[in-house]
């Protein structure tokens, strides 16, 4: 078996909400240099596993470590500056900021110039805003929103808003990758686009994590797939797996029974 | 932003960038440029007028930069303005330290106090943030008044010693708030294209997408505040300088409350330009009521409602002008 080091690991995960079980002590691995599916119903937890994943959540039991490091008690701010990122399942842009500056804020962690630095005219402050910026070009660039740049997020449509998204979660190349339906509101064209950037963006250092309701996606670009439902995993493999295990047939077709 | 260049001398455009310079500052610019030669062509009480004015654009930028960036409204600010109010005061009366010594206090004050009192409010938010703020607003007479060795009580202090010796006091009143205010605006400027900036908007629009990008929200709480108090700190002590007088009728709720009436009327906007607009609904608005008797409040409100009204729909009457344009 291989060794893997860079992995993010969740053991026993368990998370509930005024006795509801959300989540039922689940074990995962999402190794480096992989792309990970994660598929279920809606309301199956998979949001939840990110937020627990990212330290907006708690979990009641349960580890979660990165590379062999534990992350349990770590905000996520703090998680964030470990590398550790993700988008949102609801586009959580500033619209004060222009679509670049939404994309700066992604590679911010990685800068550290004081306050005086923003009141004064420095060169160490001009030097870390033309970087960010360069960052932020570069990954609007990568996703084909270089000519959106300058716009406010109200000036955009929702698939690309999505994007914008994705650029400030890979912008500071981060360690791990958690994208929660990153194609939601995507057209046909811009879905083909995201899954070819997604498979670019693979590296192996990266841990690539993707909620999506859309199956042509996840099957074309995952090496792995778990299926959630109820809290709980009722299957874990390729997606030539996946697609041929029966429990997940009958959740996403339902059963005669139904 | 990057489709108007703009070549300033030695500015390059990353200078430019960060300075914020667009077709709006640089109206900024001609309208600095134009206080800066109006007291050749007026004098007297328009000169401490303004200079007052210019005192309390400050604080509506102190108020307005809390909407902005910590999308919070302060109805207390007069605390952070009174302690830099008596920074100033007191180093003057009792010390006999000018402007240049008692700035920076002021200052260092009105940014500690704003991130004392943030750190135990850092989980208010909304009514409950306003109304605390309040009680700082509601303490503030009473502990100057109980303080009488050092800020002269009811009586107050008086201001006198200038910047520069040897300069008419009434300029140095009026120039001094004039580039405090300047500086201000300049500062916020920066701010607006800074990292911190960027961050602090982010996390007033979405605190968890600030969370998960590396931005603490507490630290963006206890930043604004310390801004915000810092600013109004400098409001106080130009207030002190440009007024000449300080006392605990300076500093009460309803000098709160005037402050956010002129953040309200500025539009939160944190440009020179705004800023005034703030300052004189403040200052002059009620100079040129002050003829009106018993009809002052009512023409006050009225003039209140009239800038609001004319900010909510200017908008589409430059809509309606620009379509009108576009069809002919």
């Amino acid at each position: 078996m291989d060794v893997v080091t860079n992995a993010l690991k969740g053991e026993g995960i368990a998370l509930s909400f005024g006795g509801i079980e959300v989540l039922k002590g689940l074990d995962v691995e999402f190794r480096a240099g992989e792309i990970t599916g994660l598929i279920g119903p809606n309301g199956a937890g998979k949001t939840s596993l990110f937020n627990c994943l990212t330290g907006a959540y708690a979990p009641q039991k349960g580890t979660i470590t990165y590379a062999g490091q534990s992350l349990d008690g770590l905000p996520p701010a703090a998680r964030a500056s470990r590398g550790i990122v993700r988008s949102f399942q609801h586009v959580a842009l500033s619209p004060d900021l222009t679509v670049l500056e939404n994309v700066m804020i992604g590679v911010a962690r990685n800068h550290h110039a004081g306050w005086q630095h923003v009141f004064l005219p420095t060169r160490r402050g001009r030097e870390e805003m033309a970087r960010m910026r360069a960052d932020a070009e570069q990954a609007l660039a990568e996703l084909g929103l270089a000519g959106a740049a300058d716009k406010l997020p109200a000036e955009l449509p929702p698939g690309m808003l999505r994007l914008v998204e994705i650029a400030r979660a890979i912008v500071g190349r981060p360690q791990v990758l958690l994208l929660d339906e990153p194609a939601a509101g995507l057209n046909n064209a811009e879905t083909r686009d995201l899954m070819r950037s997604l498979k670019s963006l693979c590296s192996p250092d990266l841990v690539m994590v993707v909620v999506e309701h859309d199956m042509d996606l996840v099957m074309s670009i995952c090496d792995r797939i778990y299926v959630l439902n109820f809290g709980a995993f009722v299957a874990c493999g390729t997606p030539q797996q996946v697609r041929q295990d029966e429990d997940v047939v009958r959740i996403y077709l339902g059963s005669d029974d139904d | 932003m990057s489709d108007h260049p703009v070549t300033l001398g030695r500015f390059d455009a990353e200078e430019a960038r960060l300075a914020g310079l667009k077709p709006a500052d640089l109206l900024s610019l001609g309208l600095a440029a134009a206080l800066i030669l109006l007291p050749l062509l007026v004098g007297g009480s328009w000169i401490f007028a303004l200079g007052v004015c210019f005192a309390n654009s400050i604080g509506v930028l102190a108020v307005s930069v809390l909407v902005r960036y910590g999308g919070e409204v302060s109805i207390g600010h007069s605390f952070f303005a009174a302690v830099g109010a008596y920074s100033v005061a007191v180093l003057d009366t009792r010390f006999g330290l000018s402007l240049l010594a008692s700035l920076p206090l002021a200052l260092a004050l009105g940014v500690v106090s704003g991130v004392a009192f943030a750190w135990p409010s850092r989980k208010l938010s909304g009514i409950y943030l306003a109304v605390s703020t309040m009680a700082l607003a509601l303490a503030v007479p009473e502990l100057i008044n109980n303080a009488d060795g050092l800020t002269g009580g009811y009586e107050g202090l008086y201001v006198s010693q200038p910047v520069i010796p040897g300069i008419a006091m009434s300029l140095q009143r009026y120039y001094a708030a004039l580039i405090v205010l300047v500086a201000v605006v300049y500062g916020l400027a920066r701010l607006r294209h800074s990292r911190q900036g960027l961050q602090l908007l982010l996390a007033k629009a979405h605190p968890a997408a600030a969370d998960a990008f590396g931005t603490r929200r507490v630290w963006a709480r206890v930043a604004v505040m310390g801004i915000s108090g810092g600013i109004a700190a400098l409001c106080g002590a130009m207030l002190g300088f440009a007024g000449s007088t300080v006392s605990p009728s300076g500093f009460t709720l309803w000098s709160s409350i005037f402050l956010l009436v002129g953040s309200v009327v500025s539009f939160y906007g944190l440009s020179l330009p705004r800023a005034l607009v703030g300052g004189a609904f403040l200052t002059l608005v009620p100079q040129f009521l002050s003829a009106s008797g018993a009809w002052i409040p009512v023409l006050y409100g009225l003039a209140l409602l009239g800038m609001i009204l004319l900010g909510h729909y200017l908008p589409r009457l430059r809509a309606m002008i620009a379509d009108r344009k576009g069809g002919v």
